[in-house]
């Protein structure tokens, strides 16, 4: 089994040296580097940038990294699970004609983990936002003083 | 101290699921956590998570399906990393937000055991945890998929966020229950593409794929 068979892929699989602005194409290794630190994360084996890091006397860990198989293949299936929790909240908001976040969360309902997840996420962001428009103030009052 | 803060913030975004936003649906790792660490340190670095507008590496996820025993595997534990100075340093680009409350200072009670937890982490816990809150999905892949997909110009930021935080939460299933497959399965070593498709196939009997209605005919 090469690499290249790994999991449903719904797109031709464009070598990395094209250009990405074709929204048929699609690059492999998109989310690569970020997978893998996920992976890591969540239970995969030692990663391979982590490994030099270690080797350099940092942490003491075992060598192995996650496959390259095991990511590409993973990026292929995130891949089509967003495509498809897409598709779907698409047609939960073709009669709004705008997509929003809700329908988004309106699919996750079943997912309770993922629900809050999503809730905890929108309303972090609704605060760093507020404290960022509350500090741009505050600069700015301090330019004019000066 | 703004510094810290907003690096906490960031790391932590998975604390709130365990501190009380999460209460209704305990999962595993909650219960093992509350199992495993008394309860009493209060973890005032838990900000709970931010999500910044550079591409930042913790649109955080909670795992959530498999009950693969925390206290055993120092894999998947949400518990705030310290500070670092190399996270610090990571973190400067979004450290220009002057923050005017901790979101999670009112379950110091949460913060205390995740405290305990934090502190009895081996190394090689912390790293992994570490990754597990830094990681994510970048926002400008992200939404370039999610244009892609949609075919409209226009994605919003807090879609891009929910997005990756569900993409992420999924990886972490998928990842898992491969962990559990191999488990079973009795091997070891790194996970390997069947695990993984196991692990699908199972995801998608719980319905926790979305599955769509017409078949893809042309792929």
């Amino acid at each position: 089994m090469n690499s290249s068979s790994a999991g449903p892929s719904s797109k031709p699989r464009a070598g990395s040296s094209q250009p990405s602005d074709s929204s048929f194409k699609r690059k492999r290794g998109v989310f690569q580097k970020d997978l893998q630190h996920m992976m890591y994360g969540f239970g995969d084996d030692a990663n391979t940038s982590w490994t030099a890091l270690l080797s350099a006397g940092f942490l003491s860990k075992q060598s192995s990294h996650p496959l390259p198989e095991t990511v590409a293949l993973l990026e292929d299936i995130v891949v089509e699970y967003v495509t498809d929790l897409v598709h779907k909240a698409q047609e939960t908001a073709s009669k709004r004609g705008k997509l929003l976040t809700e329908d988004f969360l309106f699919l996750m309902r079943k997912d309770l983990p993922k629900l809050n997840r999503c809730t905890e996420l929108l309303s972090m962001n609704e605060e760093l936002k507020q404290a960022r428009k509350a500090f741009d103030v505050d600069e700015e009052k301090l330019a004019t003083m000066e | 101290m703004l510094a810290e803060e907003i690096f906490h913030m960031s790391n932590s975004i998975d604390f709130l699921e365990l501190e009380g936003k999460m209460k209704q649906s305990k999962d595993p790792f909650e219960v093992a956590f509350e199992e495993s660490s008394p309860p009493d340190s209060p973890v005032e670095e838990i900000v709970g998570g931010q999500i910044e507008d550079e591409d930042d590496a913790n649109v955080n996820v909670h795992p959530t399906s498999t009950p693969s025993a925390a206290p055993s595997s120092g894999t998947t534990v949400p518990p705030t990393a310290k500070s670092k100075d190399e996270d610090e340093e990571e973190e400067e680009e979004n450290m220009d937000v002057e923050l005017g409350k901790l979101p999670t200072s009112g379950d110091p009670h949460k913060m205390a055991k995740m405290q305990a937890i934090l502190s009895q982490f081996t190394e090689e816990q912390m790293s992994r945890y570490e990754s597990f809150r830094r990681s994510g999905f970048q926002k400008a892949n992200m939404k370039k998929l999610l244009v892609s997909i949609t075919g409209s110009q226009k994605i919003s930021a807090p879609m891009t966020i929910v997005a990756s935080g569900i993409a992420k939460m999924f990886v972490g299933e998928l990842v898992e229950t491969a962990r559990m497959v191999m488990t079973e399965r009795k091997e070891t070593g790194p996970i390997r593409p069947c695990h993984i498709r196991e692990a699908y196939r199972r995801l998608k009997l719980e319905g926790k794929v979305p599955r769509r209605s017409v078949s893809r005919l042309f792929r």
